[in-house]
């Protein structure tokens, strides 16, 4: 353990002041308070990352009351009718590029989401109560969301992690709707909660139709309140509120492809900032260029404070932080940040502008993740949750100092819907492609099965991994189950979503500290960075065809056994019922009078002609070879016909 | 097995037929008469035999055990319904209806020092029937729901220097102390009537007693009437006409203390009910038009604890009203204003306040706090920004209203506060705060919006047919007889609502026979009859306020029975549906069972018929 601390200290970007920080967080407050703040970051894939980031704190209710001046009473009601401690939602449209846009800093971890609505809840309620609260809750969002938040509703479709996801906490609730369509019907009453909305301020930039043109488009809301907890009553209520987006600016020079395109705010969002939120005690934009770009930058002469040899600003910016504590010290990245005034005579447009080509990798999560479905048909399949190293675990020391191998612990949770029926004890782990023992890889295991109709499956699982591994794989095999009519949604035949799974590395943590100086405003995304937070990232949905039944099947069913039924019986009654004996007699009666089959031919022929039976036109008997041999001639064309049958529709 | 039963069954036959081939062949001496038996036997229109009644018993036990079974099938495809108290619920719609209840009021008028200079010598008794036939004359045509009708009692005192009479019609508890009034001198009560009333209140204040006090002190001209804030009023000055004066009280009692100064029944209108749950939440708003020019703030908490509270403490019989707040920023009103050279400000008229509400910027917001079936009032103060900046309501005639903000029935009220010297470009973003003095008159406006709200007049004076009266104001907003009068009308309203609530779901009910009826449903629908019962004996002993507490409860349990979540369900399944998945078995399989009862029951017969054929034509031989 003490090893990997000590890999733990080398990795970590900053690992001291971290009661400094935290001593920031418990800060008193005895105002209401809000800001705003925007980060741009050019990613290395020729696209932007915007970031918008507003907070809302309030002081706590016994000392401040509960009229408000800045916090939406939306949200503090919220807070006290379902005493939530700690809640974030999210809406999402698209998925995070891992690969490209980084997955390691401060911002992806958090703000990076899984496509669809994700909502999670830590209650200060006894724990008989946390689920109706919980239920409570999510038909509060829904209604004050327009999102049909309230399918997480039934117990099928949430559940309470133990440990992977947050911290030990037995009330918390945690469900996602990897479905759900994202749109400004959505953004609306998200906005209706700052107190500028989009009228002024940096949200007047928010441009419905290019913020929806985005590869990825992350609406988030997170609050945490110290209302109802007796330590930390003084903390008042937080809500955070960010909007993450990545666009793509549109390269109007031609000239040179290799330059990465130039960019401002009226290019991005087709709009620009006449001045800062009347309201807000400051509003900051950031623009952060990470420490791989920093690194391949040309440095040459003297770096000017619009930008150097190879970027310029349009604006000058009013301050340069760097990052202090990096491991690699050329690897440090640079916050340029700009004050929005109370009014601009020009309305501010920040641009960037290239002069020189670069590229650049962003920091990547220590593994590559991704899951699949494998196998075929409606019966089975198994999912896989394939690792693959990165540079980052390459990087990863191979034998540590004490000639122990170094290992690397990841998290994963996932929950899978019980219509999934999944066999745990199949589950097998593989590194490098060799099957290997539970007790090598797996550290701690926690299962709860599904129920039936009552409860999804959740897995909670940390492995133990060698930092060496090239690839790691884990599979799961699971049958396919059978809805009843009434659970299947009206696009059965579409295939019904496993969420999510949530992939952690609690040895890994991710902070970015920044040297500040005292007399600039404290920027709440700035000490958010400074936070140190655990490395997440989310995997693909699995979309899992499912039996489609053809839904008058209930009615067929019915009236077949329905039919088996009434024939059964009806033959049962009519067995106790005839007198076969009476019957044979009145036929022989009959029969003296004139041959067996005859009778009977003058009968169907009868039938056939539709004319009353008349014994007395019967043809006269015939000789009985005959009879034998159409017989036989009958039921060979039966036979035939049964033949052609099979053949023509089999 | 089958074939066993076939020979058992058809035994008789069977050995029918043996016996006449068997009389072919061997004829015996003692087969002489039957011969002759044999002769004249027909076997198709005669058996000698007694038909079997096993199969006939046996395909009737089969169709008696279907129909037996038939109840029982339908037991258990039953769907549970709650046993409702139908008849319960419709003798309480009919009650309801029949007579809207009628409060006892109890009126007590007490007439000091009357001898001293009129010349007509008055018994207590006249002067009471004289009062009563001016308040029948007055309450004719004006007795809508929470009004006495006739049911009062009108109860008269004398009191003079040296004698004291008392009439009373019923036992109605009032009492007069006699020469109370001796020792108070009404010079100067002109000057504080405020110290009258409360006298007064210390001398006739019980019982919820309505009583006037006509004082004649011999001086003046003119007679002044007042309506104090408890529940009594007084009529000073020089009593030349005692017909008048009964007048005058009668018209105090019907229109002021009863009617709550409504005219006839245009209460439809006016009148604003509690939600549905019996609660209201008042919502105050403070909307800044444009934050960039300034930003106001108030201290509501200070105005919650010093106005508002003594004021929702009043009204807490009526509905459970609870306060909310917010500041709201960047909401343009959505109407146009001019500016006015003459009023030296921007004038929006009356024909524009439809649109002065802007719901598109103005996220007023229902409360989360709140049910949803809470009544939400919102109570708007409009900061106009700076380029509409003095904003003035004019009314149709040209005038500018003190108050400068308007009602919108049942939704709440607006008033506009300009900024002070908003006409010098002051340019400081600061917050500023509300000042106390202007927050103080702005929720004096929004206690008389509320009042207006609640089918109040504020005005202070009620001119009537016999002269004018002056109404003093409680600084709760509220007086204790205006409080009687909406308890009254809200108990009223409530019980019609219960009654309208509750007969709706048990003919919802009774219309839909395959509806499940939850428990809860069934204890909600008790409870609020239990409560409704409560409210109308509550009304009858003339307790107002208990009366609206219980009728509050009945008609919130109503309605929460009707709106049940498991009514709104879809678990109603149609006779179609029952058909449709019954009908496959039962169809075939009943044919079967009638066909083959119908078979048996004619062949029993037929074969019945064949031996007692048979038995009469032995019998004829025999003979």
């Amino acid at each position: 353990m003490a090893r990997l601390l000590s890999v733990f200290v080398l990795l970590v970007f900053v690992l001291h002041a971290a009661s400094e920080s935290t001593g920031e967080l418990v800060e008193q407050l005895d105002e209401e308070e809000f800001t705003e703040e925007l980060l741009f970051r050019p990613l290395p894939d020729r696209k932007v990352l915007s970031h918008f980031h507003f907070e809302s704190r309030v002081p706590p209710t016994n000392s401040y009351g509960h009229h408000h001046r800045l916090f939406p009473k939306a949200i503090y009601q919220l807070v006290h009718k379902y005493r939530i401690k700690e809640m974030e939602l999210s809406f999402t449209q698209g998925r995070w590029n891992y690969e490209t846009w980084g997955g390691f800093d401060p911002v992806s971890s958090s703000n990076a989401k899984p496509p669809g609505v994700e909502l999670w809840a830590v209650f200060d309620v006894p724990p008989d109560q946390i689920d109706a609260s919980w239920k409570n809750l999510t038909h509060t969002l829904s209604g004050l969301f327009c999102a049909s938040i309230n399918f997480l509703e039934s117990s099928t479709t949430y559940s309470s992690p133990n440990w992977t996801f947050q911290s030990l906490s037995a009330n918390l609730r945690y469900g996602s709707l990897p479905r759900e369509a994202v749109c400004t019907e959505n953004l609306t009453p998200w906005l209706k909660l700052l107190p500028c909305r989009d009228k002024s301020g940096l949200s007047s930039l928010m441009n419905r139709p290019s913020i929806y043109r985005g590869f990825y488009h992350s609406q988030r809301l997170h609050l945490t309140s110290g209302e109802f907890d007796p330590i930390t009553s003084d903390h008042g209520i937080v809500l955070e509120q960010t909007l993450t987006i990545v666009l793509q600016p549109d390269a109007l020079e031609t000239r040179a492809r290799k330059l990465q395109p130039n960019w401002s705010m009226n290019s991005l969002f087709g709009k620009t900032v006449d001045g800062k939120c009347a309201l807000s005690k400051s509003s900051n934009v950031y623009v952060q260029l990470e420490g791989s770009l920093v690194h391949n930058m040309k440095h040459e002469g003297d770096e000017g404070f619009r930008g150097n040899s190879n970027f310029e600003f349009s604006v000058s910016p009013d301050t340069i932080m760097k990052e202090v504590n990096s491991f690699h010290k050329e690897h440090s990245t640079i916050l340029y940040s700009f004050r929005i005034k109370d009014s601009h005579i020009n309305p501010f447009d920040l641009g960037f502008k290239w002069k020189l080509p670069v590229t650049w990798s962003c920091v990547k999560a220590p593994l590559r993740v991704s899951r699949f479905l494998m196998g075929s048909g409606n019966e089975k399949g198994a999912i896989a949750l394939s690792l693959q190293s990165t540079e980052w675990s390459q990087s990863l020391p191979k034998v540590d100092h004490n000639e122990e191998k170094c290992r690397l612990r990841v998290d994963v949770f996932q929950i899978v819907p019980w219509y999934i029926k999944v066999y745990y004890h199949t589950a097998k782990v593989y590194v490098d492609g060799v099957p290997q023992s539970f007790g090598d890889t797996i550290e701690k295991l926690s299962v709860s099965p599904s129920e039936d109709k009552v409860s999804p499956g959740v897995m909670e699982m940390s492995l133990k991994l060698p930092c060496d591994l090239k690839s790691a794989s884990l599979t799961l095999e699971f049958d396919k189950g059978f809805l009843h009519i009434d659970e299947y949604p009206p696009d059965a035949n579409q295939g019904f979503d496993i969420p999510s799974a949530i992939i952690s590395y609690p040895d890994f943590q991710t902070r970015l500290q920044y040297k500040q100086d005292n007399s600039s405003i404290k920027s709440p995304m700035v000490s958010k960075m400074q936070e140190k937070r655990k490395i997440l990232s989310y995997t693909e949905v699995l979309l899992v065809p499912l039996t489609t039944p053809d839904f008058s099947m209930p009615y067929n069913v019915i009236t077949i056994t329905c039919t088996v039924f009434a024939l059964y019986f009806g033959s049962l009654m009519n067995a106790l019922r005839r007198r076969a004996g009476e019957e044979e007699r009145l036929l022989k009666e009959k029969d003296t009078k004139s041959g067996k089959l005859p009778l009977l031919l003058s009968k169907l022929s009868a039938k056939l002609r539709g004319r009353p039976w008349d014994p007395s036109t019967s043809a006269p008997p015939s000789s009985p070879p005959k009879f034998i041999s159409s017989k036989v001639i009958l039921k060979i064309v039966l036979i035939a016909a049964i033949g052609f049958g099979w053949q023509y529709y089999g | 097995m089958y074939s066993k039963l076939n020979t058992e069954l058809e035994g008789p036959s069977m050995a029918e037929i043996s016996e006449t081939m068997g009389t072919e062949s061997s004829p015996t001496e003692n087969n002489r008469n039957e011969n002759s038996e044999t002769s004249i036997f027909d076997h198709k229109t005669m058996r000698k035999t007694k038909p079997g009644l096993k199969r006939l018993t046996l395909t009737l036990t089969v169709f008696f055990s279907f129909l037996l079974g038939l109840p029982w099938l339908l037991k258990s495809v039953e769907i549970y319904r709650s046993p409702l108290p139908f008849r319960d619920i419709d003798s309480l719609s009919n009650s309801i209806d029949l007579n809207p209840f009628l409060y006892p009021c109890k009126f007590h008028v007490v007439f000091v020092n009357l001898d001293h200079s009129t010349p007509i010598k008055s018994n207590a008794e006249e002067l009471g029937f004289l009062v009563t036939s001016h308040m029948l004359r007055f309450a004719d045509g004006n007795s809508f729901c929470g009004t006495c009708e006739n049911n009062y009692t009108v109860s008269v005192s004398l009191d003079s220097a040296d004698n004291c009479v008392e009439h009373h019609e019923a036992d109605s508890g009032t009492a007069w102390r006699c020469g109370a009034l001796s020792e108070f001198n009404f010079d100067d009560t002109l000057k504080n009537e405020e110290a009258l009333d409360d006298y007064l209140e210390s001398v006739v204040g019980r019982n919820r007693v309505y009583t006037v006090v006509v004082v004649n002190t011999g001086e003046g001209d003119r007679i002044r009437a007042v309506v104090g804030k408890y529940r009594h009023a007084w009529i000073v000055g020089r009593v030349s006409e005692v017909d008048m004066l009964a007048e005058k009280a009668a018209e105090i009692f019907i229109k002021i203390f009863v009617s709550g100064l409504k005219e006839e029944e245009s209460i439809q209108g006016e009148f604003m009910p509690a939600g549905a749950d019996g609660k209201i939440v008042l919502s105050f708003n403070l909307l800044n038009a444009d934050p960039r020019d300034w930003i106001y703030d108030w201290d509501f908490k200070e105005v919650d604890e010093k106005f508002l509270a003594p004021t929702l403490e009043a009204l807490s019989p009526i509905a459970n009203i609870s306060v909310e707040s917010q500041v709201l920023y960047h909401t343009p009103k959505s109407s146009y204003s001019y500016w006015d050279a003459e009023q030296e400000s921007h004038v929006f008229s009356t024909k524009d306040l439809p649109f002065f509400v802007n719901s598109n910027e103005w996220h007023l917001d229902t409360s989360i706090a709140a049910g949803g079936r809470s009544k939400i009032l919102q109570f708007v103060v409009y900061i106009p920004s700076a380029n509409e900046c003095p904003l003035r309501l004019q009314l149709p005639n040209g005038e500018i209203p003190v108050t400068n903000g308007f009602i919108s029935p049942t939704w709440g009220g607006v008033v506009v506060l300009n900024p002070p010297n908003c006409l010098q470009n002051v340019d400081s973003i600061h917050p500023r705060k509300v000042s106390p003095q202007e927050l103080n008159q702005i929720f004096e406006v929004f206690m008389g919006q509320l009042r207006q709200l609640f089918g109040l007049k504020s005005t202070g004076f009620y001119k009537g047919t016999s002269g004018t009266s002056v109404l003093l104001t409680s600084a709760r907003g509220f007086t204790e007889w205006e409080l009687d009068v909406l308890a009254r009308q809200h108990a009223c309203y409530n019980l019609r609502q219960c009654g309208a609530t509750l007969g709706s779901l048990s003919r919802l009910v009774q219309s839909l026979p395959r509806m499940i009826i939850k428990d809860e449903i069934g204890k909600q629908v008790k409870f609020s009859l239990e409560a409704a019962k409560l409210a109308q004996s509550n009304a009858s002993h003339g307790i107002y306020d208990a009366s609206a507490v219980s009728s509050r409860h009945a008609r919130s349990l109503a309605e929460d029975a009707f709106f049940h979540p498991s009514v709104m369900s879809v678990s109603y399944y149609s006779f179609e549906h029952n058909f449709a998945v019954y009908s496959p078995f039962f169809l075939p399989l009943s044919l079967h069972v009638i066909l083959a009862v119908v078979k048996e029951i004619k062949r029993y017969k037929q074969e019945s018929r064949k031996y007692a054929a048979w038995k009469a034509v032995r019998n004829q031989i025999s003979d």
